[in-house]
């Protein structure tokens, strides 16, 4: 990130050299760069956060080898004193400006709350699988991202959420009797998605958009495949063409940074895939591999040109399709030689597509540049 | 936020987070010591699969429990629902304790004999109550963990021969295993913190 802002430095000085820009303008850019360089994550605090997770991970591995050769109780006051350290010792790190520093302590101080909690679990044989430790857990660093409006300790709590909902489902597969499906996970995520804007975590949002589209897919594994799948396209495309229909209205409810339409784009390419292995080798294969054409396509000229990163999706979505449609409907009929000919095809395709594509959003970005 | 505010906010938060642990564990050793001790009979659930990871999963004689038990059995109710059991517990001759009489809910009254003891479980939905086949219940004491090592072993032994439990049980029936006992051999005796 330093690299770009030195380098757009130094084009707003040659643009206020050449003349292009006058001195205000300048100004105001370069402080404008400025602002933003000093809100990117740095090396240093993404190395600082790692450390964290790391020793988080020491910690709770610690106490789940349960290691007879400290005393439980100093084992216990440890992980108290952890506790206390990594919070009041965050919160003055962060005054002093080393904000990195601190959340990353803060995430460690968190890691010594789950880990006490299952310490506990051990000394006492609490009942209960590891779920219910989760959704302690889970709850303590939700309260903890409140308390210190933290934008890691909200991921964290996500991060929990959804262990819980994958452990939680996958207890229910193992169990040979039918089993009730974690839908309290929809509440959490509810709970997080308010909590996130206290914090101002816009990573978290992403993060529960995510979840929540895992949570249809497990569910749509549990359930009846079918109509959970359509529900889920049908939610996703709703929830893309609204973003896309009034980006800024929509924008201040979800706080998405304008990635609502990405989200929905993986929704709905989640939820044809799930549609398509179900109908593989029964009707109605044929209409969605249609309908998921039809949106990808949509979804290049409605949300396209806005984001590259929705474009490459639909790229990779496109070549998947191609594939899919390839595996169910040809690979009967062709042998290998034929496998290499419809792949030179498909790539053929996809490179033809892809080329078309960029070119037209390039010309369209200058055609808009030069009008204004 | 002013600086301060979050120090105050990261103490209180250390202190909330230490004190709700703290809680469980004084709510926990307050059972071991002043709970009632009764013995109850290990059954290995599933002989194939005992040691998961660090602990073994246990069950009881005491996990299933007749239907004919259970005092307060509804007359127009079919299946079991959601819920708390209790059992009471008398001790035998041979130093086990099992049980006489099971409600669906709380004991109507306590205990009254010292060879008397209630424990509270629960069983879940869908039991058959009118039918002769036992109901399973669980009571909370259903994992042990071991020490690092040393569940290969206990897991072994527990197919050859009967092990027993020695549980405290809190006024209100919650049980807290205590020590896990090899015929007249203590194996693990759990302190109080």
């Amino acid at each position: 990130m330093a690299n770009y802002a030195s380098k757009v430095r130094q084009d707003i000085m040659r643009w206020r050299q050449a003349g292009l820009v006058d001195a205000a303008t300048a100004a105001t850019l370069l402080s404008d760069v400025e602002a933003n360089e000093r809100r990117a994550l740095s090396f240093g605090a993404i190395l600082a956060m790692m450390a964290a997770l790391l020793l988080g991970a020491a910690i709770l591995i610690f106490v789940a080898a349960n290691w007879e050769a400290i005393p439980r109780l100093a084992r216990v006051l440890l992980l108290f004193a952890v506790i206390l350290a990594g919070y009041v010792g965050g919160a003055l790190l962060k005054l002093r400006g080393q904000a990195a520093a601190g959340e990353a302590l803060w995430i460690v101080a968190a890691a010594a709350f789950g880990g006490s909690i299952a310490l506990v679990g051990q000394m006492y044989h609490l009942p209960g699988d590891e779920t219910s430790a989760l959704v302690t857990w889970g709850i303590g660093t939700a309260v903890a991202a409140v308390a210190l409006r933290s934008n890691p300790l909200t991921v964290a709590a996500v991060g929990i959420a959804d262990a819980w909902l994958v452990l939680k489902v996958a207890y229910g597969f193992d169990m040979y009797r039918s089993f009730a499906f974690p839908h309290l996970f929809v509440v959490m995520a509810a709970a997080l998605y308010g909590i996130s804007f206290w914090t101002r975590s816009q990573q978290a949002r992403h993060l529960i958009m995510l979840s929540l589209i895992l949570y249809a897919v497990l569910l749509a594994l549990d359930h009846d495949t079918l109509a959970v799948a359509i529900g889920l396209a049908v939610l996703s495309a709703a929830a893309f063409a609204a973003a896309v229909a009034a980006p800024e209205p929509v924008e201040r409810i979800v706080g998405l940074g304008g990635r609502l339409p990405l989200h929905g784009f993986i929704g709905f390419l989640t939820a044809l895939v799930i549609i398509q292995f179900d109908r593989a080798a029964g009707s109605g294969f044929g209409l969605a591999a249609a309908v998921a054409l039809a949106g990808i396509a949509a979804a290049i000229v409605f949300g396209g040109r806005e984001s590259r990163g929705l474009r490459w999706l639909a790229y990779l979505g496109f070549a998947f399709e191609l594939l899919v449609i390839y595996g169910v409907m040809m690979e009967t009929m062709l042998g290998t030689a034929g496998f290499f000919l419809a792949a030179a095809l498909i790539l053929g395709l996809l490179a033809f597509v892809i080329i078309r594509v960029e070119r037209r959003m390039a010309g369209v970005a200058t055609q808009a540049g030069a009008v204004q | 936020m002013t600086g301060k505010r979050l120090i105050a906010a990261a103490l209180i938060l250390a202190l909330a987070q230490i004190g709700f642990l703290g809680w469980i564990i004084a709510g926990r050793a307050a059972i071991l010591r002043d709970g009632k001790e009764v013995l109850l009979k290990v059954e290995p659930v599933d002989p194939r699969d005992l040691l998961r990871g660090d602990y073994v999963n246990l069950g009881y004689d005491i996990s299933s429990i007749a239907p004919d038990l259970i005092a307060n059995r509804p007359t127009g109710q079919a299946t079991s629902s959601d819920g708390r059991l209790t059992v009471r517990l008398k001790k035998g001759d041979d130093g086990y304790w099992r049980p006489v009489t099971a409600w669906l809910g709380k004991a109507p009254s306590p205990a009254a004999s010292d060879d008397e003891a209630d424990i509270a479980g629960h069983i879940a939905a869908g039991w058959d109550l009118a039918g002769d086949a036992p109901i399973s219940a669980d009571y909370g004491i259903e994992r042990f963990y071991l020490p690092e090592g040393e569940g290969i072993a206990i897991q072994n032994d527990m197919r050859v021969r009967p092990f027993g439990m020695r549980v405290a049980l809190a006024g209100d029936g919650t049980a807290q295993i205590k020590a896990l006992v090899d015929g007249d051999r203590t194996l693990f005796e759990e302190p109080l913190y």
